[in-house]
């Protein structure tokens, strides 16, 4: 059996597959529980501050390969999550990266210091680039405020903390520098691309928001161009994800660099994308003869 | 069940009318467990093209698990090439099912516009265990869009038709029907599906009427489990998925446009 395991700061995972946030919601409606356990971790939806709503329907809409959507991080806030979803999560017994927002650096303060107080937590996921927020910028668009916040966050985490950056910048390697330089213990990406669609006969957006963020096998290619740029700008290792199908996909993203990899919206369509990702990853390894994930990670040849 | 994902194999597949079909396939562990008003997450091919797994109320549930269908765009048109033996890859049962009404419900009263027609079916298979008046009221836009309905009627269920061209029944709407039945707000319960204009009518009729009822409601899916929080709609309680907290919902509750 190949060895699988991976780090994230000082935690040790015992494969690199896991799932994109917002694409999972609660794993028992998946699978088996059972299956969840296999996966090296998994990551629920991006939780705020306070409760929100989310935007006005239609959120989403289908794309050739993909869709676009704006949720608009409909979350019922931390407190509730702590209280009631944490426990759940944590009984799968599989470790959680806990993926949250602030609307400003002081919102992160203090879900971060919440979360502290709990335990059973792997990791914790800066979302710094929702789009469909309405803000003007996001917060992965700035590598110095990308800094600034991750200096604030890390001084105080117990967790290793995770910064996941949009692919809506013009140089995504600036801001995993800033990222790093701000202490992060991994960066991951990407998310959505900003994208719209048209109703040609009403003549409206498709989308109740307006815009959304188009994800799913579309983006892999830019994805995967995202990681390897990301790759030979940073030491800290890189989440990868972006379209990722099938595990032929997956080892794209650990070829160009990425330590752990994430469906996302595949798991829509192939509830079982992520499992069957693994079960691909190991069988690639045990064919070409590779004894240690890390040896793969980041060997593309020139 | 273990997994709610599992490929089952066609048994049939068959043009009732000029629009709809009805497909059959063999999932004895799905039959076991589906209740009126849940749906199947089919996905229309094996590729990338289309994307998204296509959502159909179950029809019945007796020796197969049937949908009714229309073929109008490139996932139900793939559906449609579908033949006795071919995979079909299925997530399902999803969704809360219709409440069932209480004892003191005498007559119930199913609206539907169109392919709305199809959770009806199972419906009336459940329904007609008990001492119930059993109508439906069904608005199909043209002929192409009537057929013959023989299940509901060995179901003892009183069919009336309207279409907007009168080639069949009653010329209108589905509205049109109302007043062949006689509701009373004590003892009749409603059920609609189809397009949201027919049920705000439906609904408006029903509570200006004081009458109790649920509507089946659609929008667009990707996940169809609750989990992508993409298929939401408002209620008077907020934002609530289709897949997961419906596609039931309460007329008094839902907020439909
Ligand atoms: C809970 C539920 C139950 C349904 N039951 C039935 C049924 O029993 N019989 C039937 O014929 N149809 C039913 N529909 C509608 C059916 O899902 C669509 O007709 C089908 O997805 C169209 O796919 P297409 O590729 O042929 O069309 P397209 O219009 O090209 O589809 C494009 C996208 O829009 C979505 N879409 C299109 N129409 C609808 C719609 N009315 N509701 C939701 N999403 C839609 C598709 O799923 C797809 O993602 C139901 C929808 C829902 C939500
Ligand atoms: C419906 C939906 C909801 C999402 N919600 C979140 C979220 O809450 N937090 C987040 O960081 N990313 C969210 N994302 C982005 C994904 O986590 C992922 O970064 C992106 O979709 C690219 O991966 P994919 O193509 O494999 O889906 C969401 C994506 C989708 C499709
Ligand atoms: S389709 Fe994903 S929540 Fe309903």
């Amino acid at each position: 059996m190949p060895n699988l395991s991976i780090k994230i700061g000082n935690t040790t995972f015992k494969n690199p597959v896991t799932v994109a946030s917002g694409t999972f919601g609660h794993a028992e409606k998946y699978f088996n529980l059972e299956e969840v356990k296999k996966l090296g971790a998994i990551v629920p939806k991006t939780v705020t501050l306070l409760p929100q709503v989310g935007n006005p329907p239609v959120r989403i809409w289908e794309t050739p390969s993909g869709m676009i959507n704006a949720i608009g991080i409909e979350n019922p806030g931390i407190d509730v999550f702590i209280e009631k979803k944490l426990p759940s999560f944590k009984k799968i017994g599989v470790p959680l990266i806990v993926s949250v927002l602030g609307h400003n650096p002081e919102q992160f303060v203090s879900i971060i210091e919440k979360l502290n107080s709990q335990d059973g937590i792997a990791a914790i996921e800066l979302n710094l680039s929702c789009p469909n927020l309405g803000h003007k910028t996001l917060m992965a668009q700035d590598a110095k405020a990308t800094e600034a916040l991750l200096k604030k966050v890390t001084s105080i985490s117990k967790f290793p903390v995770i910064a996941k950056l949009s692919p809506n910048v013009t140089d995504i390697s600036e801001i995993a520098q800033g990222a790093e330089a701000g202490g992060a213990d991994a960066v991951s990406l990407i998310n959505t691309l900003t994208a719209m669609a048209i109703d040609i006969r009403t003549r409206k957006s498709r989308i109740g928001n307006f815009t959304g963020g188009l994800s799913g096998p579309a983006i892999r290619p830019v994805a995967v161009a995202m990681v390897h740029k990301v790759y030979q700008a940073v030491k800290i290792p890189i989440i990868g994800m972006g379209g990722i199908a099938k595990a032929e996909d997956a080892l794209e993203f650990i070829i160009a660099g990425a330590t752990m990899v994430a469906t996302g919206t595949i798991n829509f369509v192939n509830p079982r994308a992520s499992l069957e990702v693994l079960e691909g990853i190991t069988a690639y390894m045990k064919e070409q003869k590779i004894s240690d994930i890390k040896d793969l990670i980041g060997c593309l040849q020139k | 069940m273990d997994q709610i994902q599992n490929t089952y194999k066609v048994i049939s597949n068959e043009k009732l009318c000029q629009q709809f079909w009805c497909l059959s396939f063999d999932a004895p562990d799905l039959l076991k467990e589906v209740k009126p008003g849940q749906f199947v997450h089919i996905r229309s091919n094996e590729g990338l093209e289309p994307f998204f797994r296509r959502p159909f109320s179950v029809y019945r549930a007796q020796r197969y698990v049937e949908i009714f269908y229309e073929a109008k765009g490139p996932g139900t048109r793939l559906l449609a090439a579908k033949t006795k033996g071919d995979p079909l890859d299925v997530l399902g049962p999803l969704g809360t099912p219709f409440v069932l009404p209480s004892l003191d419900i005498k007559q119930v009263v199913m609206i539907a516009g169109g392919i709305g027609v199809a959770p009806m079916l199972i419906l009336s298979d459940i329904l007609k265990k008990r001492k119930l008046d059993l109508v439906l009221l069904y608005g199909g836009r043209t002929r192409a869009h009537v057929y013959p309905m023989k299940e509901f009627k060995d179901n003892g269920v009183k069919v009336h038709i309207a279409t907007d061209d009168g080639s069949v029944g009653v010329k209108g709407r589905v509205s049109d029907l109302f007043e062949k039945v006689k509701f009373n707000s004590h003892d009749t319960f409603i059920y609609t599906c189809g397009p949201n204009p027919m049920m705000k009518a439906v609904q408006d009729f029903a509570l200006k009427n004081n009458i109790k009822g649920q509507a089946a409601c659609e929008e667009i899916m990707a996940c169809g489990l609750g989990a992508c929080l993409g298929c939401s709609i408002l209620t008077k309680h907020g934002y609530k998925t289709v897949c997961h907290d419906g596609p039931a919902f309460d007329l008094d509750d839902v907020i439909l446009h």
